[in-house]
């Protein structure tokens, strides 16, 4: 039993956060972030959990209030850390016929 | 420009609901513009693709855009001032009229992006991940900055000029303040544009946006509201801890030591390859290298460049003149000789003796990349 805790636990480790917690930190972007600017500028972005936190810790400073900053972060390790691939960045439509 | 933040937060946040602002990264459209690189567009951050360089103008419509912070309100330009202000003797509102009725300077300039080439950094470093794009050269005609702190009566202790402009950060975000020495200020190349190739500026800071010719973007402050003559330089996070960089190198992955900071002032020198495109297939026969180099206020002296990876390298032609401030177009035409996969590099060298690097000095905010540009083809039997 105690072995098989312990497989379990070392398992549950190495997977990273849990799924419901991934959930809980993706509506904490949209609600923490959204706000203020588009997802594109997170999702653009691999960084470290130092990093990230240290990104969430400059936005805490600039006015934004985190309901679940700990399953934000990591949301953000676990989707857009550092050993994630970088995913090219989208191309815009045409805008020259759309009034300025 | 201060503003009630509360008030404007609140206003964002019923526009955003009201826009339906989708989390979703989407299909985004930016009026005005040619399909480009969106890394964000919520304030627009737009690079420049590399097929869109073909001219020593980049148009409009192809420049890259940075905002840092939302654009500001849509402006009045029969309404807009521009307040002097500080260490004058004649403080004043200028409307555009008065700006127009001074002589007018036209000077062609590069305008890059601080941090243009930051995705090429290893560590990686937080914020854009600019590729090679967030960079353009435009002609700038307006008043030079010094006839208008000069008009209003300069005090010689003054020795920096603190610059707003009609843009506010949102929540507590920080308004983007820049400041720069009055020796810069005072420069004739320094203007306050009303037009970017003989157009209105738009999203590149209309009615009027400071030019700072060989200076980094983020000197070159757009929507122009205030001019303040002092003699500090400024403080805030756009002047301090925001844009500077390290005085000596430290190691790739090291933090800042905030006390040995500098303010950047200037530009390292550097080429970017246009044509190829990196990823290429051709079929064998003659090829055009092209590209374009700069070295902020100095001028481009040669451009050389290798079609083996760096082993053996031959001058490229420059095909446009040798100015300050303003990028030089170069061409090199090159016959591979056998199928394949090739890299192509460019090296600048500047007229102060100043070559790009092969490798730049990694910086904790991923400043000034300015490596040796390289692209892969492939040359596929004819």
């Amino acid at each position: 039993m105690m072995r098989f805790l312990l497989v379990v636990t070392i398992a549950a480790a190495s997977w990273g956060a849990d799924q419901a917690t991934l959930e809980k930190g993706q509506k904490e972007e949209q609600r923490a972030c959204l706000p203020c600017h588009s997802l594109r500028l997170i999702h653009s972005q691999r960084l470290s959990r130092a990093a990230w936190g240290r990104e969430l810790d400059k936005m805490a400073g600039w006015g934004t209030k985190y309901s679940d900053r700990d399953a934000l972060l990591e949301y953000l390790v676990a989707t857009y850390g550092d050993d994630k691939p970088v995913t090219p960045p989208a191309i815009s439509e045409d805008g020259r016929k759309t009034k300025q | 420009m201060q503003a009630n933040r509360r008030e404007l937060f609140a206003a964002l946040m019923a526009a955003a609901a009201a826009q339906r602002v989708s989390s979703q990264d989407g299909p985004v459209t930016i009026p005005g513009k040619r399909p480009m690189i969106v890394h964000n567009d919520r304030p627009e951050d737009l690079e420049t693709p590399m097929k869109y360089f073909d001219t020593w103008v980049t148009p409009v419509d192809a420049f890259f855009v940075r905002q840092h912070i939302p654009r500001p309100a849509p402006i009045d330009p029969a309404a807009h001032r521009v307040q002097i202000s500080g260490m004058v003797s004649k403080a004043a509102q200028l409307s555009l009229a008065d700006l127009e009725k001074l002589p007018q300077h036209t000077v062609s300039a590069t305008l890059e992006c601080t941090g243009n080439g930051r995705a090429f950094y290893s560590p990686k470093v937080p914020g854009i991940q600019w590729g090679r794009g967030a960079v353009g050269n435009a002609e700038w005609t307006g008043p030079r900055l010094g006839d208008v702190l000069k008009m209003a009566g300069l005090d010689d202790g003054a020795k920096h000029v603190e610059i707003d402009g009609a843009d506010s950060g949102l929540a507590q975000t920080p308004d983007f303040l820049r400041s720069m020495p009055m020796e810069k200020a005072m420069h004739p190349a320094t203007l306050l544009a009303l037009k970017m190739n003989g157009e209105s500026p738009q999203i590149h800071g209309f009615p009027v946006r400071l030019i700072v010719p060989g200076w980094d973007g983020t000197s070159w402050v757009k929507w122009v509201t205030r001019l303040t003559a002092k003699v500090e330089m400024s403080s805030g996070f756009f002047m301090n801890p925001g844009y500077r960089y390290p005085k000596y190198a430290r190691p790739p992955g090291a933090p800042a030591i905030p006390a040995e900071l500098e303010v950047i002032e200037g530009m390292p020198v550097k080429s970017t390859l246009t044509a190829p495109e990196d990823g290429a297939k051709t079929a064998i026969g003659p090829l055009m290298i092209r590209g374009f180099a700069w070295a902020g206020e100095n001028a481009i002296e040669r451009v050389d460049v290798s079609t083996d990876g760096g082993a053996r390298w031959q001058a490229a032609e420059l095909s446009t003149q040798k100015l300050p401030f303003a990028w030089r177009l170069f061409t090199l035409k090159w016959t591979p000789a056998a199928p394949g996969y090739y890299t192509v590099m460019s090296r600048a060298t500047d007229t102060a003796g100043r070559v790009q690097p092969i490798v730049p000095a990694w910086n904790p905010s991923g400043y000034l990349w300015n490596g040796i540009d390289r692209v892969g083809i492939t040359v596929e039997k004819a």
